[in-house]
């Protein structure tokens, strides 16, 4: 009947229906080189094309490539500014998805039609276009005073130590508190670990959540970490150490760090492993939740969706038996602007580059972007992100898994982030987090000794 | 006489089942009509085919290519932590997710198409109706049931709740003993109306006459279904059964919209289409590399494992002619 016609039919859906599969994904991982190159050269080239034959011999179009797309308007606001100061430079504001931007711009980098003046990614991000000699080093080319020595670490070079991108943005992550709930409760700022979870107890005993974080969403957790832990594992010495080989992961006070997420879990949303990045957000937004353990990146999402929440941020104070008497505010340098080793116009570029290292454009990325800038000292005009920058400031410290270990893969911060969550749910200790990230990273990572 | 003229025509209606050749066009025809999609499928699918089995035998530095490694991606993939943890572990969920989705999705397709066969109002409306979450887009059915299985917001919970069955309320997608088998429901709930789609076409390509011989000889309704209707939809099981097993082991779209990217919680519902997105684009700087040589073994254990399944329903089938 039609049964032996089917079989071949059958065998052919089969064969199209597999390759089908197989083409979306080695697709996705080979196209860069062949298609979306393409398509994205072409939309760069028209622009530099045409303001060479409508503007005089000496006017130039600088291209720079972004992520943010989000942000167009802010930065062609601010580099406004530069135009009117340099006559005949355009600077033309090109922005990607931010997913696929890492591949548009590998490519993008390779020929022409490249952007002049690329957004580049900090630290592990960075290290494959400089390998590839695709960004112009910029030590000695320009003044980079300005920055303290932990931005400038988030744009070297692993290997040569060179500068290859100016940071403009740096994130830092501590506790916000909904102010009306302490209000209400009659709560202060806690100043010690007691009054911290002397605050977390009447939050909980008055039916609000204590303090709302997700672990469904695991990339926060690494954070959180860093957050209520720093102190106890000894924050910037202990990270020294780790970087020399003096100590490994499977310190006790790193592992001590690790527990007190897992001490602090009765103060989390109930089953918090099913509680996503989103809803931890929610839960916080509509007052169920006192306090909120976030970034500086966060807020312009509560300004956006909650302009009437009272909101303050406080550090979080140091844990018992912490190494550091002081608290610590995790942070990282967060995008930056480099030089295409290929542009057209590499002197205007670097002096364009220039220009994004001195406070004045730090002043105006801070108030047009809505972030802490890189260049300290800057001031915000949102008073949250002050305060966090502020915080910052006083207790500065690195998101180590961020800062230090995401240069192999696996990436410091996934096994982190994978730890905790099976640590909160009861699936794995402290030590074995920590065993786990030890053993993930010792793969790829030496001591500088 | 009755028993002579038996056999003749079971022979000829085995000959017209192999079909009547008809002289074939001259061979450049044939080509000129074969060319245009035959480049196509090269350039699109072949040829990406043959450079990610190239790619998988390079180390690479971003996108630049270094030098040959021969296996050395695919040792890794075995050796690395945590991936040597996480690939079997996504293999093993991947087989759950498979057997799991052909359970909900064939007994309740097939139970909806032998119902759907016996009615003659309403049928294509139910069909319709069943088929519709097939046709939604993986993703925003993960987004609607994770809106609904949310512990804190979602209605399941807060109905389970309401009706005093507050120790059913559970955060489903948030327990690693639960989430697992919460995406297979999902997934069986969606993929529904593909089997009864197919199943539904081969209750009806069953001749009335099978059926109505089988009464007269006194079978039963249950009788019909396991010794007649059953045993002619052996292809449309065989197809489903192959269709399914490359979806499901290519899942990526359901998992990832309820189970986030590392398949939350804990990895419990990790698959490897997810191992494969984090190698490819959350990977170090030799992830090209890496995620290429586990797309080429997907590929190869998926096209293995349909190819003899293909075989074994081609010989059922010859069984039954």
């Amino acid at each position: 009947m039609r049964i032996k016609h089917n079989s071949t039919l059958l065998k052919l859906a089969l064969m199209l229906v597999l390759l089908a599969g197989l083409a979306a994904c080695s697709g996705q991982v080979v196209q860069p080189t062949e298609g979306e190159p393409a398509a994205s050269q072409e939309e760069a080239t028209p622009a530099q094309e045409g303001a060479a034959v409508e503007a005089p011999a000496e006017d130039v179009t600088l291209t720079v490539w972004s992520w943010r797309p989000e942000d167009e308007d802010a930065y062609n606001e601010i580099f406004d500014v530069y135009e009117a100061a340099n006559p005949g430079v355009t600077i033309e504001f090109v922005a990607y998805v931010n997913t696929d931007y890492n591949n548009i711009l590998a490519t993008g980098l390779t020929g022409k039609g490249g952007p002049d003046v690329p957004q580049v990614r900090s630290y592990g991000g960075i290290q494959p276009l400089v390998e590839a000699g695709q960004l112009l080093p910029l030590d000695g080319e320009i003044d980079l005073a300005n920055f303290p020595a932990a931005a400038l670490k988030s744009t070297s070079g692993l290997s040569d130590g060179k500068v290859y991108a100016v940071p403009t943005g740096v994130q830092a992550f501590t506790a916000y508190y909904n102010a009306d709930i302490f209000d209400e409760l009659g709560l202060e700022e806690p100043q010690t670990w007691d009054e911290f979870i002397a605050v977390l107890d009447v939050l909980k005993a008055a039916d609000y959540i204590p303090i709302s974080t997700p672990a469904k969403d695991v990339w926060m957790l690494p954070l959180v970490q860093e957050a209520v832990g720093a102190t106890r594992y000894g924050g910037p010495a202990f990270e020294a150490d780790i970087l020399s080989g003096a100590k490994d992961f499977n310190d006790p006070d790193y592992v001590a760090s690790i527990q007190l997420v897992k001490d602090l879990q009765p103060y989390f949303p109930d089953d918090v492993n099913g509680v996503s990045y989103v809803d931890s957000k929610t839960l916080f937004l509509s007052g169920m939740a006192g306090i909120y353990l976030g970034g500086s990146f966060e807020v312009g999402f509560w300004r956006n969706e909650g302009p009437d929440m009272n909101l303050g941020a406080f550090p979080v104070p140091p844990a018992p038996d912490a190494l550091v008497d002081t608290p610590l505010v995790p942070g990282w340098y967060d995008g930056s602007f480099g030089v295409n080793a290929l542009s057209e116009h590499p002197e205007e570029a670097k002096e364009f580059v220039a220009w994004m290292a001195t406070p004045e454009y730090g002043q105006l990325f801070t108030e047009k972007i809505k972030m802490m800038s890189a260049i300290p000292g800057m001031k915000p005009t949102d008073p949250l992100l002050q305060e966090f920058s502020d915080l910052f400031a006083e207790y500065p410290a690195a998101y180590m898994h961020l800062v230090d270990f995401r240069y192999g893969d696996p990436w410091g911060s996934n096994l982190m982030a994978d730890g905790i969550a099976a640590m909160l749910l009861g699936n794995m200790t402290a030590e074995e987090v920590a065993a786990s990230v030890q053993t993930g990273i010792s793969q790829w990572f030496t001591p500088a000794q | 006489m009755g028993e002579t003229a038996k056999i003749p025509v079971e022979k000829s209606h085995r000959k017209t089942a192999r079909g009547v050749g008809r002289s074939a066009p001259p061979w450049p025809t044939v080509a000129a009509f074969l060319l245009p999609a035959f480049m196509l499928y090269t350039i699109f699918m072949i040829w990406p085919l043959i450079q990610a089995v190239y790619f998988s035998m390079y180390e690479f530095k971003g996108l630049s290519r270094e030098g040959f490694i021969g296996l050395g991606n695919f040792k890794e993939l075995f050796t690395r932590y945590p991936l040597n943890e996480q690939l079997p572990r996504a293999f093993m969920h991947n087989i759950a997710f498979f057997i799991g989705t052909m359970l909900i999705q064939n007994t309740f397709g097939l139970l909806f198409a032998l119902l759907l066969h016996g009615i003659r109002k309403g049928k294509r409306f139910f069909q319709s109706v069943y088929t519709t979450p097939y046709l939604i887009s993986a993703l925003i059915v993960g987004y609607l049931w994770n809106l609904m299985l949310n512990p804190l917001f979602g209605p399941i919970n807060n109905i389970l709740k309401a009706i005093g069955l507050e120790a059913l309320a559970h955060p489903w997608l948030g327990d690693p003993a639960t989430a697992l088998p919460t995406i297979i429901l999902v997934n069986g709930w969606q993929m529904l109306g593909f089997p009864l789609l197919l199943f539904s076409a081969g209750l009806a390509g069953i001749s009335d006459e099978v059926r109505e011989a089988a009464r007269i000889d006194g079978a039963s309704r249950w009788q019909l279904f396991t010794r007649i209707e059953l045993p002619l939809l052996t292809p449309v099981i065989g197809v489903i059964t192959v269709l399914t097993f490359i979806r499901d082991f290519n899942a990526f779209g359901i998992v990832w919209a309820l189970g986030g990217v590392g398949g939350e919680p804990a990895g419990s519902t990790d698959v490897l289409g997810l191992v494969f997105y984090r190698t490819a684009f959350q990977g170090g700087i030799d992830a090209f590399g890496l995620a290429s040589a586990l797309a080429v073994l997907m590929f190869i254990f998926i096209f293995g494992i349909s190819t003899l399944a293909l075989g074994i329903f081609r010989r059922l089938e010859d069984r039954l002619t």
